[in-house]
């Protein structure tokens, strides 16, 4: 179901100041698709999943989920989050403490009062969905942390809902388990006609599992892609930073080509991937594009950059460096094998479509 | 190290074992016995006689409505305010930190008297005022019934119930009732699918500890029950070893003898659900705050019940205490009352050599026995929390046994210990009782406290170059103090109007404040009892002050 949302707006009080949690976020949520939610904390992704759903009424705005308005201030209408039929994983999972696992995943069917035979039919259905058959009689409070979290999923579909939603539903898993955990919800959902919305503030999570990236700020959409033009061709300079490591460089546009813009920076001059900007702009260049050899590189041309080792720190897989180029300290992934040492006069080159412009 | 400790262990194991196990002992031995005098030579008369007596049922009937109907009233009183408090935008919540320290400063005899002061049938101020208002023949409220003695040892049950039921409630995760939202559910049915059953086991908690509470409750029975001939177990109890011609203390152990063995099972099964309970509350840290339950139209109710609630707790007693120790005789509040205002009962009770030695001994009790209480209770929790081998474990369930012994009862064993040694009727043998029975409430804070002390601060101070005793100075101690504060002002005011323990261990030159109090009441002199009663809450609060203020004191800056 696609979810359409107009003019929301939510603000707190707290301690005499005014948060503005929402701040008139205008967004078209297309059916069938992941749509992840992302920015720093306090951005108020959660706040806008919480009114989607309900639990967080807006001061303002209005939110159509498929074909029913469920809030308008201007309409008076408030659907109550019972009537709204969606599911949802809540970030500690809820699982209810004093249920074992059948019950905790019949109870969305319970409350629609379908039949009880139906309802054992579709929860051992969504158990084995899931992968946890035979967990039925388990009690809730002896599952683990990676269970609980199917449990919760199965909970949020058994219902078959037309929108799920995902409250940082992996942040409280170990680092290892959340890679596997990430990698079989990415499995489950492309395998449903569902629409999930996705709400995180971890850029590797949601870069994995979208179809559709919006990333927030204070109250605010700022830009909305896929996860590769989020990454490659991000708009803003808040959003280049917050997606990927990035080596932000000041610059100053000073020619458009047709295939390029030309800038002037403490780099020098460098071609950058085509950008409809002029006058000051921000080169994003991330870590893992710069390649550097040893020399000054003086008989090479085109978009090179000379510079000077000046840290090296071994992160296992990597040289994590700091190239030193005039003022500016750019961070470089470096090759291992390569034998670098600080003080080493080194350049690289960059293609101009690895050299990004964002606002200033 | 390990040595020494072991030592200290075993040592303290044989203290307390001795505080826990000789009262109970005594007790098993006594109900087997001929009398007092006649110890040793066993014979099964007194249990024959004990439950045979006609009126055991009757009492057993009495405490099956009495003491489950206070419960119940105390468990959903604190429901209700817990709820309030934790989850609605209820104005003036600070008062529901007010409640929890209320029966810090009003002595359960007290409150018990002044709901007689109150609602007795014959000259209680209300009585008085329904009876002038609807011009009235008779009073139509009596306080001397069960519904009367279930309400006020109710009201006086509450905190405990409060301060179960509300920690649960506030640590409660959201997100469960929030997810039954989502799935469909609405309030109603999540208050009742959800909310209830997850912290079912914490409601239980509080409900059976009430049970026990009220087993073993002496003040509402004796203040209120016995002037009304309502007879349960305690009373009928402290009936057989203190009226008649002779006192039967075997029968009495005979009796109290089931009356320990239910109090034992039941703290079992409380300590069941508060486990329960801490595996079913687990939150989580991060999340949402709980979304506060807008009360709307019922704002107002809501605040009226809570208005009426704390002051039928904290303010008619006090007021009525007050009232009565100014005026001559019980009268309606009047023109006429309080142009008859004197000082006359002050005065009295001031020139009264009982009311001033039992004020002398309860003061001593009170500091002294608080004093020596807390020191035993400081090793104690320290060997629970610190030291963790098998016999660390033995102490600590011989030293949470005396928390639920019924004071009576426990009276009554010790009577069987202490009639053989020099110690009878001294003030010494209610010292050894009063430590014996609320050891646990001087362990508790403290354990608490310990736990806190993780042993890397300790460590590090030693690693610093800090002798063990500079380690003691600088670092245990202050962070002890607060433990060792609250520890301290809760034995003391315990202590300072014991009541249960006193009633039987307590005999003319060892007489205490409580008991006095009760004497008082049964003799219907309700002016010198409320100047006393008074001066009693008077003193425990400035105790409370005194100690806290020293506490404040010695504390680190924070």
């Amino acid at each position: 179901m696609e979810i359409r949302i107009k003019g929301l707006r939510k603000h707190f009080v707290s301690e005499g100041k005014t948060i503005k949690a929402l701040d008139d976020v205008d967004i078209t949520i297309p059916a069938n698709t992941i749509f992840t939610l992302l920015g720093p904390s306090g951005c108020g992704k959660t706040t806008l999943l919480r009114c989607i759903v309900g639990l967080e009424t807006p001061d303002a705005g209005e939110i159509r989920i498929g074909d029913e308005i469920v809030w308008s201030s201007s309409k008076n209408i408030y659907v109550p989050t019972e009537k709204r039929k969606l599911g949802m994983v809540f970030q500690t999972y809820a699982i209810w403490p004093h249920m074992n696992v059948f019950d905790n995943v019949a109870y969305p069917l319970q409350n629609q009062k379908v039949p009880k035979d139906e309802i054992r039919e579709r929860v051992a259905k969504t158990l084995a969905f899931v992968q946890l058959e035979g967990y039925e009689g388990r009690p809730a409070t002896n599952l683990s942390g990676g269970q609980q979290q199917r449990v919760a999923l199965a909970r949020a579909l058994v219902a078959e809902p037309g929108v799920i939603l995902f409250d940082e539903p992996l942040s409280n898993l170990d680092a290892k388990l959340r890679e596997e955990t990430r990698k079989e919800l990415k499995t489950f959902l492309s395998e449903l006609e569902i629409t999930a919305v996705y709400v995180t503030h971890d850029r590797v999570e949601a870069l994995a599992l979208s179809d559709t990236i919006a990333v927030m700020r204070a109250g605010r959409i700022i830009e909305t892609g896929e996860p590769k033009k989020i990454y490659f061709g991000a708009e803003s300079r808040f959003v280049a930073d917050f997606i990927g490591r990035a080596n932000l460089v000041p610059a100053v546009v000073k020619e458009q080509t047709p295939a390029e813009t030309i800038v002037e920076c403490a780099l020098g001059r460098l071609a950058c991937k085509k950008a409809e900007v002029s006058g000051e702009v921000t080169l994003c260049v991330r870590p893992e594009f710069i390649h550097p050899q040893k020399g000054a590189g003086e008989e090479r041309r085109g978009n090179i950059v000379r510079g000077k080792i000046e840290t090296l720190i071994f992160i296992g897989d990597a040289y994590e460096g700091e190239i030193r180029c005039g003022d500016i300290l750019l961070l470089a992934r470096l090759d291992p094998e390569m034998d670098f040492a600080p003080g080493d006069a080194v350049f690289f080159e960059i293609s101009s479509g690895q050299c990004l412009l964002v606002s200033k | 190290m390990a040595q020494k400790h072991r030592k200290l262990t075993y040592s303290l194991i044989v203290l307390v074992g001795f505080l826990t196990v000789c009262p109970v002992l005594m007790l098993i031995f006594g109900s087997l016995s001929e009398g007092l005098t006649a110890f040793g030579a066993f014979t099964p008369d007194k249990y024959i006689a004990a439950y045979t007596d006609p009126d055991l049922f009757t009492v057993l009937s009495q405490t099956a409505v009495f003491v489950p109907g206070s419960a119940l009233l105390a468990t959903i009183l604190a429901l209700f305010l817990a709820y309030i408090s934790t989850r609605t935008d209820m104005p003036f919540r600070f008062l529901f930190k007010i409640i929890p320290i209320i029966p810090m400063m009003i002595p359960h005899i007290l409150f018990s008297i002044s709901w007689v002061m109150l609602l007795n049938p014959s000259n209680g101020i209300l009585n008085l005022l329904l009876r002038q208002v609807f011009s009235l023949e008779e009073s139509f409220l009596s306080i001397y019934s069960l519904p009367g003695m279930i309400m006020v040892e109710g009201l006086l049950d509450l905190p405990i119930a409060y301060l179960i039921i509300a920690p649960a409630m506030s640590s409660f995760d959201v997100a469960l009732e929030e997810s039954s939202r989502v799935c469909g559910a609405g309030s109603f049915r999540t208050l009742f699918k959800i909310t209830l059953p997850v912290l079912r086991p914490a409601i239980l908690a509080a409900f059976i500890l009430c049970i026990i509470r009220c087993l073993a409750s002496f003040a509402v029975p004796s203040a209120i029950g016995m002037p009304g001939r309502i007879y349960v177990l305690a009373t009928h109890l402290y009936r057989m070893v203190s009226t008649g011609f002779a006192a039967d203390y075997g029968k009495a152990a005979a009796v109290g003898v089931s009356v320990l063995v239910s109090s034992i099972v039941l703290i079992y099964v409380y300590r069941h659900f508060t486990s329960a309970s801490e595996r079913f509350v687990t939150i989580s840290g991060r999340g949402y705050k709980p979304t506060v339950i807008k009360l709307k139209k019922a704002k107002i109710p809501v605040f009226i019940i809570l208005l009426i609630l704390s002051f039928l707790l904290i303010v008619l007693p006090v007021l009525v205490l007050i009232y009565i120790s100014l005026v001559p005789y019980s009268m309606v509040p009047s023109a006429k009352a309080f142009a008859a205002m004197s000082l006359k009962n002050w005065t009295t009770v001031l020139k009264d050599p009982v009311s001033l030695l039992s004020l002398k001994n309860s003061l001593f009790l009170g500091v002294f026995g608080a004093t020596l209480g807390i020191v035993l209770s400081t090793f104690v929790a320290y060997i629970i929390v610190k030291v963790r081998t098998k016999a660390a474990g033995i102490l600590e369930t011989l030293s949470f046994l005396s928390f639920s012994f019924p004071g009576i009862v426990i009276g009554v064993g010790f009577m069987w210990f202490f009639v053989r040694t020099p110690l009878y009727a001294t003030i010494w043998a209610l010292l050894i009782g009063y430590i014996a029975t609320y050891l646990p409430y001087g362990i508790r804070p403290l354990t608490s406290a310990f736990v806190q002390i993780h042993s890397h601060l300790e460590e590090s101070s030693l690693v610093a170059g800090a002798s063990y005793l500079k380690t003691f100075r600088r670092v245990i101690v202050p962070l002890l103090t607060p433990g060792l504060v609250s520890g301290w002002v809760l034995m003391a005011t315990m202590f300072f109007r014991e009541l249960t323990l006193s009633v039987i261990l307590s005999r003319p030159g060892s007489e205490v404040l409580a008991v006095q109090i009760l004497r008082f009441s049964e003799d219907g002199q309700w002016g010198k009892l409320s100047a006393l009663g008074i001066i009693m809450i008077l003193v425990s609060t400035l105790l409370v002050m005194l100690v806290n203020f020293i506490g404040s004191k010695i504390r680190p800056v924070q």
